[in-house]
């Protein structure tokens, strides 16, 4: 699946990688361009979208997705968070030693993550307390750990920070369309702006946990088809 | 060895430092935020007054319960009502926290719902539902039956949703119990 180039030795201090995602490319050649910087970014937003490609971070795709408004939050948090782990993690990337890399990893991103969730807290309070529990979980969002030891931890800081970026965004695209199609179902809102007229009756169903799975799988199929369509 | 145990301990004391200084800016909005919020509530359920309740507060304990905190509402200094938050444990998910205000008549001045994790659509049209909150104003302990129609009471419940208008009408029923108690 992967295109890539040569694969020059790892260096002995990283561990093996293959259980993680795609994106867990060899060493690239030192020099960034600007092509490769695009490529990075894009890669997460279709090709490997967390969400409807690699199925990771289903827990708060599925649970917080009831409004439009809830997924583009949720989206947000955890771009900022992927996008700033990432750029630590390269950042320290040659200071670490293998063997304790996933603990510090985690360090660095529980400590964006409660520097986001503190910050909403602050700022964006009435959001922050619909998304509740879900932000200081972030932390154990695989997208987030999975970018930092596939991808960010070889790579130096602006391609590291174009993936996380891209991973992010790819991610917030996701919860906002399962977030509005649930909305529009179920409220006939996107946005809290009426689509169907205040008449519509609430579709209930898609509020509730099963619509996640419902249209969840839906898009999932359509991906799919949209995938084998397009030839891969 | 030393390398391990040095490296992960500069990762923690710099995050560590990255937090307490997030801590200490957003700790000042935090507060103003969560002040603004029960005073928010305050004016919502206590009838009209002129000082300001969340800092005019009196510490009661109630018979085997919790320490809790009486909100006093007064108009030109004279009392004209009181408001405290009450724990609703038997919500269809979780607690749900009521604020209730009650005038010097023992009668509901306004309910607020704090804090709540209800279904959307079904439970939580207690807050979405125009109509059911303001429908608890004026009644006492006294005046009515402080259990949903289902159960043979007075309060309104919703098809399909009865677990929460119970747990409400539950909690604002003891809050006026408290109140009977300790207020005035």
């Amino acid at each position: 699946m992967q295109p890539e180039t040569t694969t020059p030795p790892r260096p002995a201090h990283m561990g093996d990688v293959a259980v993680l995602p795609p994106g867990a490319l060899p060493e690239a050649r030192p020099a960034t361009s600007a092509r490769e910087l695009a490529a990075d970014f894009t890669r997460g937003i279709w090709r490997e979208n967390a969400v409807f490609k690699q199925m990771l971070g289903l827990c708060p795709s599925l649970a917080v997705t009831t409004s439009a408004v809830n997924g583009m939050a949720m989206g947000l948090a955890t771009l900022v968070v992927v996008a700033m782990s990432n750029a630590s993690v390269s950042a320290v990337r040659n200071l670490i030693p293998g063997s304790v890399r996933i603990p510090a990893f985690v360090v660095i991103i529980a400590t964006f993550v409660t520097v986001v969730d503190l910050t909403m807290n602050a700022f964006a309070h009435e959001l922050h307390k619909t998304l509740g529990l879900f932000i200081p979980l972030i932390v154990v969002n695989c997208i987030v750990l999975g970018r930092a030891d596939a991808f960010a931890c070889k790579r130096p800081l602006p391609r590291a920070v174009c993936d996380g970026l891209g991973a992010g965004t790819g991610f917030t695209l996701a919860l906002v369309v399962l977030g509005s199609v649930r909305e529009l179902v179920g409220f006939g809102t996107v946005f809290g702006v009426s689509v169907f007229g205040a008449a519509y009756p609430p579709f209930l169903l898609f509020i509730l946990p099963p619509g996640a799975f419902i249209v969840m799988g839906l898009m999932l199929a359509g991906v799919n088809r949209l995938q084998s369509r397009m030839g891969g | 060895m030393t390398r391990l145990v040095l490296a992960l301990m500069v990762v923690c004391v710099i995050g560590a430092v990255i937090l307490a200084g997030t801590d200490r800016i957003t700790q000042g909005p935090i507060a103003e935020q969560k002040r603004r919020e029960i005073v928010r509530s305050l004016d919502s359920v206590l009838p009209p007054h002129s000082n300001a309740p969340d800092q005019d507060t009196r510490v009661i304990r109630p018979e085997g319960g919790k320490e809790m905190t009486l909100y006093l509402a007064r108009r030109d200094g004279a009392w004209v009502g009181t408001a405290m938050v009450v724990t609703a444990p038997d919500g269809y998910s979780g607690n749900i926290d009521v604020m209730v205000g009650i005038d010097r008549a023992g009668a509901i001045a306004g309910v607020a719902i704090l804090a709540h994790a209800e279904t959307p659509g079904l439970g939580d049209k207690i807050i979405t539902d125009p109509r059911w909150l303001p429908a608890l104003r004026g009644r006492t302990l006294d005046n009515t039956h402080w259990a949903v129609k289902k159960d043979g009471g007075d309060v309104d419940q919703f098809t399909g949703a009865t677990i929460t208008p119970r747990a409400v009408t539950g909690a604002v029923r003891r809050a006026l119990e408290i109140c009977r108690e300790y207020c005035g």
